[in-house]
């Protein structure tokens, strides 16, 4: 495939990537109090604009601490890969695409005579509008090829279903997840047909999830508030601290001595359509829902803080009967805040609305994704503990995966996503 | 696997593929589709009468093996249904396209006796519908030769074939009560195939066109993995892995069959 005229202006204007973008992390971590959550906060109306722009390349992906824009969108698909040369020019393929959506252009007039080039739903001018794609491989594409196989990272696995799981076959797994986020709708599904026209030889769509989460009048300065989800709660008050480089290091980026070293810069994907019972919670008495959470529904604070904030921690050694905050409470299930830095992961999730029951019953829930350098000690350690927790009663698990997140890739004109992986099998003993 | 994405290729073309006034002589290769649809509906007429005196009679096992041979032909013209829709729905519309699905009066035609032969097990309540379904295979084969091809349609009807054996076949609805879906993938692959046969010789890009019939080479290659007899195995015999493969095969050719009016200089 040639070089088009777009991918050129796209290369060209790299320079421009981090320092044009209002939600770089400095600036939001200025204005914000020292231990409030950034990444989940609510987006603020009139925060965000269409020429917001979010630079793919760097040490790694980007969407991951990228602070999280009004929409996201999980797709699966299987791809069609037989050797080493496929599986690159599916990345190459991709990481152009991603390079033309997330910088904006015009895009090309063609024949009438011919299907035009574009959806056409954001007009003729693409703006970046906070963009981002992000790639994530399953363990069914490692598991498919033998060249592939030996490269798998260590903890990649097929999910498995928990106790309070009902999964929809239909809405499971996959050998590439691409997580969109955007500050419209329209830019996110614009995206996604647009990666679908372009490469229909390579990607079969098995689920996509979209979602949203609500944007809040303009706060004052220093005030930042988590988004709500489907149930009413504030969701993220506890996340680490996304702009604290330090510990994204050891949170969420793989360099572990057992991983495959092209692995290093990527990041551990757990993804789950999680189902609200928004109806039997709408009926449950506003106490026994913050008993449950664990905080306050009106601000989120812990509930041995209740006139504090949602950025308050709980203090559960002061409690240990459980009198404020119940030992099975989601929060306190989750993280109990015995184990340091060990068990943390990064969620960035997005509510979603689909439909109606045949029960005649609301389609609502979160479109829950975590990032973590360690599935084992992250999701699975967390979603174990909380196996028989309260909430079950109001949700349902119906869907998702377990992902890895390619590291990123750099301006030069040769780099693409997925390098490291395609190098890596040059280099692997070929099994034939 | 190596399939040139011409979507993408094409994504970067902004000039005009054909000249306005096509020089391009459509005049054989239309004739030569027409008689192409025409021996089909002849043959759909034979085979639908002997179709139907099976289910007349009552003859389950008969009327069963000669179903989906008896659809081949039907789905090969399905290129351009679209100029005789009237007869198109009768003939072979699905249960879902009726708001009381299967106990609809409405629904008629070949997936009926479908129904009929491989849920209900059972004919005599459908002899009225096999008598329309002989009647309207009549009928259109009568209106072959009087009926106007317009190229446009019969060059875009390969595409729009594939779009919806990408949209709604590939997900095993189409014979849902038979599985003889492969039946109709052969015939509706012939269909689309026939037409880039007469069509693509045409065409200035000869790498589209090498691509295109390598896009046909490896489904009927995937096709090939799952006959049986004269036709094929149940659908459900169809592994994931060949399914997907047939359907990024469908919608690849889909997006690229999509730009063969344009190439042909036809709007």
């Amino acid at each position: 495939m040639s070089p088009s005229p777009s991918r050129r202006a796209v290369l060209g204007g790299l320079g421009l990537g981090l320092a044009a973008c209002p939600f770089s992390l400095g600036l939001a971590r200025a204005e914000t109090a020292p231990q409030a959550p950034a990444l989940t906060a609510a987006p603020q109306a009139g925060a965000s604009s269409a020429s917001d722009r979010i630079a793919p390349q760097g040490r790694f992906q980007a969407g991951i601490v990228t602070p999280r824009p009004a929409w996201g969108l999980v797709a699966a698909f299987d791809v069609i890969v037989d050797t080493p040369a496929d599986l690159e020019r599916l990345f190459r393929r991709l990481t152009d695409r991603i390079a033309f959506l997330t910088s904006g252009g015009t895009v090309p007039e063609l024949d009438p005579a011919l299907p035009p080039a574009d959806s056409g739903i954001l007009g003729p001018e693409l703006r970046p509008d906070a963009l981002t794609v992000t790639l994530a491989l399953g363990a069914s594409l490692f598991d498919a090829h033998p060249w592939l196989g030996p490269l798998r990272p260590a903890q990649l696995t097929r999910m498995t279903g928990f106790p309070n799981d009902a999964l929809n076959p239909d809405l499971c797994h996959g050998d590439l997840a691409i997580q969109i986020c955007a500050n419209t709708q329209e830019t996110i599904i614009h995206a996604l047909r647009d990666l679908i026209k372009n490469l229909p030889d390579q990607l079969v769509l098995r689920w996509k999830q979209e979602g949203n989460v609500p944007v809040i009048a303009p706060q004052a300065p220093g005030v930042v508030e988590s988004a709500r989800n489907f149930l009413g709660f504030r969701d993220g008050s506890a996340n680490p601290d996304s702009a604290d480089a330090a510990l994204m290091e050891r949170v969420l980026w793989v360099h572990d001595a057992a991983e495959p070293a092209w692995a290093k810069d990527g990041s551990y994907m757990a993804v789950r359509l999680i189902r609200n019972f928004v109806e039997r919670w709408d009926r449950t008495p506003l106490a026994e829902q913050e008993r449950i959470f664990g905080r306050t529904r009106i601000t989120g604070a812990p509930l041995d803080k209740r006139d504090g904030t949602e950025a308050d921690v709980p203090d559960y050694a002061a409690d240990p009967e459980g009198a404020a905050t119940p030992l099975d409470s989601h929060i306190r299930l989750a993280n109990p805040r015995d184990a340091g830095e060990r068990h943390l992961m990064l969620r960035r999730p997005f509510n979603y609305s689909n439909g109606v029951t045949k029960s005649g019953q609301l389609d609502q829930g979160l479109l829950f994704i975590a990032w973590q350098a360690s599935l084992t000690d992250g999701f699975l350690a967390a979603q174990t503990r909380l196996n028989g927790e309260p909430l079950e009663e109001y949700i349902k698990p119906v869907g998702g995966g377990y992902f890895f997140a390619l590291p990123g890739f750099g301006p030069g004109p040769d780099d693409y996503l997925g390098r490291q992986l395609i190098d890596a099998i040059g280099h692997a003993p070929q099994k034939t | 696997m190596k399939m040139l994405s011409l979507a993408a290729t094409l994504a970067v073309l902004a000039t005009p593929l054909a000249a306005a006034d096509a020089t391009l002589d459509l005049v054989a290769p239309i004739a030569e589709y027409k008689l192409y649809v025409s021996e089909n509906t002849e043959a759909l007429v034979t085979d639908t009468q002997a179709f139907v005196a099976a289910v007349k009679a009552g003859e389950i096992d008969k009327a069963k093996a000669l179903f989906a041979p008896t659809r081949l032909s039907y789905e090969k013209i399905e290129p351009v249904a679209e100029l005789f829709a009237d007869l198109d729905a009768p003939i072979d519309a699905r249960a879902d396209d009726y708001e009381k699905a299967e106990a609809d009066p409405a629904f008629t035609g070949f997936h009926r006796l479908e129904y009929a032969l491989w849920v209900e097990g059972k004919t005599d309540h459908v002899t009225a519908v096999a008598d329309k379904l002989e009647a309207d295979v009549t009928e259109l084969a009568k209106r072959i030769d009087g009926l106007t091809f317009p190229p446009a349609v019969v060059v875009g009807g390969a595409s729009v074939l594939m779009d919806e054996v990408a949209a709604t076949k590939i997900s095993g609805e189409e014979d849902r009560y038979s599985r003889t879906d492969l039946w109709d993938f052969q015939g509706n692959f012939d269909g689309a195939k026939k037409i880039v046969d007469l069509f693509g010789p045409m065409v200035e890009d000869r790498d589209f066109v090498a691509s295109v019939e390598g896009n046909f080479a490896k489904v009927y290659e995937t096709l090939d993995k799952y006959r049986e007899g004269e036709g094929f195995v149940s659908y459900e015999k169809l592994t994931d892995e060949d399914r997907k493969r047939l359907s990024a095969l469908v919608n690849t050719l889909a997006e690229d069959l999509s730009t063969l009016r344009a190439r042909l200089g036809l709007s």
